[in-house]
């Protein structure tokens, strides 16, 4: 049996808090939360033909940004990939 | 054997889902093999209170239209090894699903599983139907304030005419300090009414709250309220528990100051 709660001197309202802006998003985009890690492991596959980089730092997230123009705020997939180096030629 | 639950209350809001997620959680930690179904098309929500949100592909519609195998939309809690969430539709109404395909997919599933637990919608609509279908026995969430208590009644009318061969009662969110004041019905006052057998009381435990927001079930920690559930599900496996003490735990000075209040 768990004491209590592991981190329950860790503010829990906080952590509600960024699970719901995850799946609001989603829910207003339509998506399935799960498909973000398909389309994080199908980049990640793509990327490394034609760059070095450590998997395990890739961050792919659906946020919701404006929109360039317009301001409107839109479901937005973004991704950050530190590069250690391209490979200058495409790998197959 | 494997047995088919619908956890179900008339109201809205009266605990049905942290119901679900908390005696599926316990079941299986009992051991059994267990299924919690979302069959709240539009509002899902059982996904979030167990925080397995971020891991849904397919739903429930997906596997009654044929767009995925079973296997393909069930998601294994990587926290409990028993355990696994059928979850809802997001973007799709109850019309998407009759009570015939409902009674089809629990029959599926009594293969492998040995609970199927279906959380059903508020309302006594398409969603209660197409939720009862399948179930073998009915768990009837109330809390004790009159409004709930009047639907929860409604809802036993409608689960005997319906045939559901076995209807026990959750009172959810009890306040001791309320019922000692006389300021709320207690578990038994609520068992008189509604004439059914009662299968547990749960407190009204802030513990709850947290562990929703963390989306970690709170039936394997020694909170009341998780001490509370695990209590069900035992009682549902069938053993015989006593009914939990449902006064938390309070200092000396606290209950000398009691003391003394009442003297």
């Amino acid at each position: 049996m768990k004491r209590r709660f592991s981190f329950h001197k860790s503010n829990s309202g906080e952590i509600a808090r960024s699970r719901l802006k995850l799946v609001l998003v989603a829910d207003q985009a339509g998506c399935c939360p799960g498909l973000i890690e398909g389309v994080r492991d199908d980049m990640i596959g793509v990327l490394s033909r034609y760059a070095e980089f450590d998997c395990g730092k890739v961050d792919i997230c659906l946020t919701r940004m404006e929109c360039a123009g317009t301001g409107e705020l839109v479901p937005t997939l973004s991704a950050r990939v530190p590069i250690r180096q391209f490979t200058n030629a495409r790998n197959e | 054997m494997s047995e088919v639950i619908v956890i179900t209350s008339g109201k809205g809001g009266v605990g049905k889902t942290t119901t679900t997620a908390n005696i599926g959680t316990g079941l299986a930690l009992l051991g059994f093999h267990t299924v919690l179904i979302d069959t709240d098309i539009g509002l899902r929500n059982l996904d979030v209170v167990m925080g397995l949100e971020n891991r849904i592909i397919y739903n429930l519609v997906d596997v009654v239209e044929g767009n995925c195998r079973m296997k393909q939309a069930l998601i294994k809690d990587k926290r409990y090894p028993n355990l696994f969430l059928l979850p809802s539709a997001q973007t799709r109404d109850k019309t998407a699903v009759n009570p015939g395909q409902m009674r089809k997919l629990t029959e599926d599933l009594r293969e492998d599983f040995d609970y199927i637990l279906l959380d059903c919608p508020a309302g006594i609509e398409r969603g209660f139907q197409n939720a009862i279908a399948g179930a073998d026995r009915a768990l009837v969430v109330t809390t004790p304030e009159v409004s709930a208590i009047r639907d929860a009644d409604r809802i036993i009318g409608l689960l005997e005419a319906a045939d559901m061969q076995e209807t026990d009662l959750v009172v959810n969110r009890v306040r001791m300090d309320m019922v000692r004041r006389g300021d709320m019905m207690s578990v038994e006052d609520v068992a008189e009414i509604l004439a059914v057998n009662i299968i547990g009381a749960v407190p009204d435990d802030e513990d709850i709250v947290v562990s929703t927001n963390q989306g970690e079930p709170l039936v394997d920690t020694d909170s009341l309220a998780g001490q509370a559930f695990l209590n069900i599900c035992k009682r549902i496996a069938g053993e015989t528990v006593p009914l939990l003490d449902l006064n938390p735990q309070r200092g000396l000075l606290l209950r000398l100051s009691d003391f003394l209040k009442r003297a």
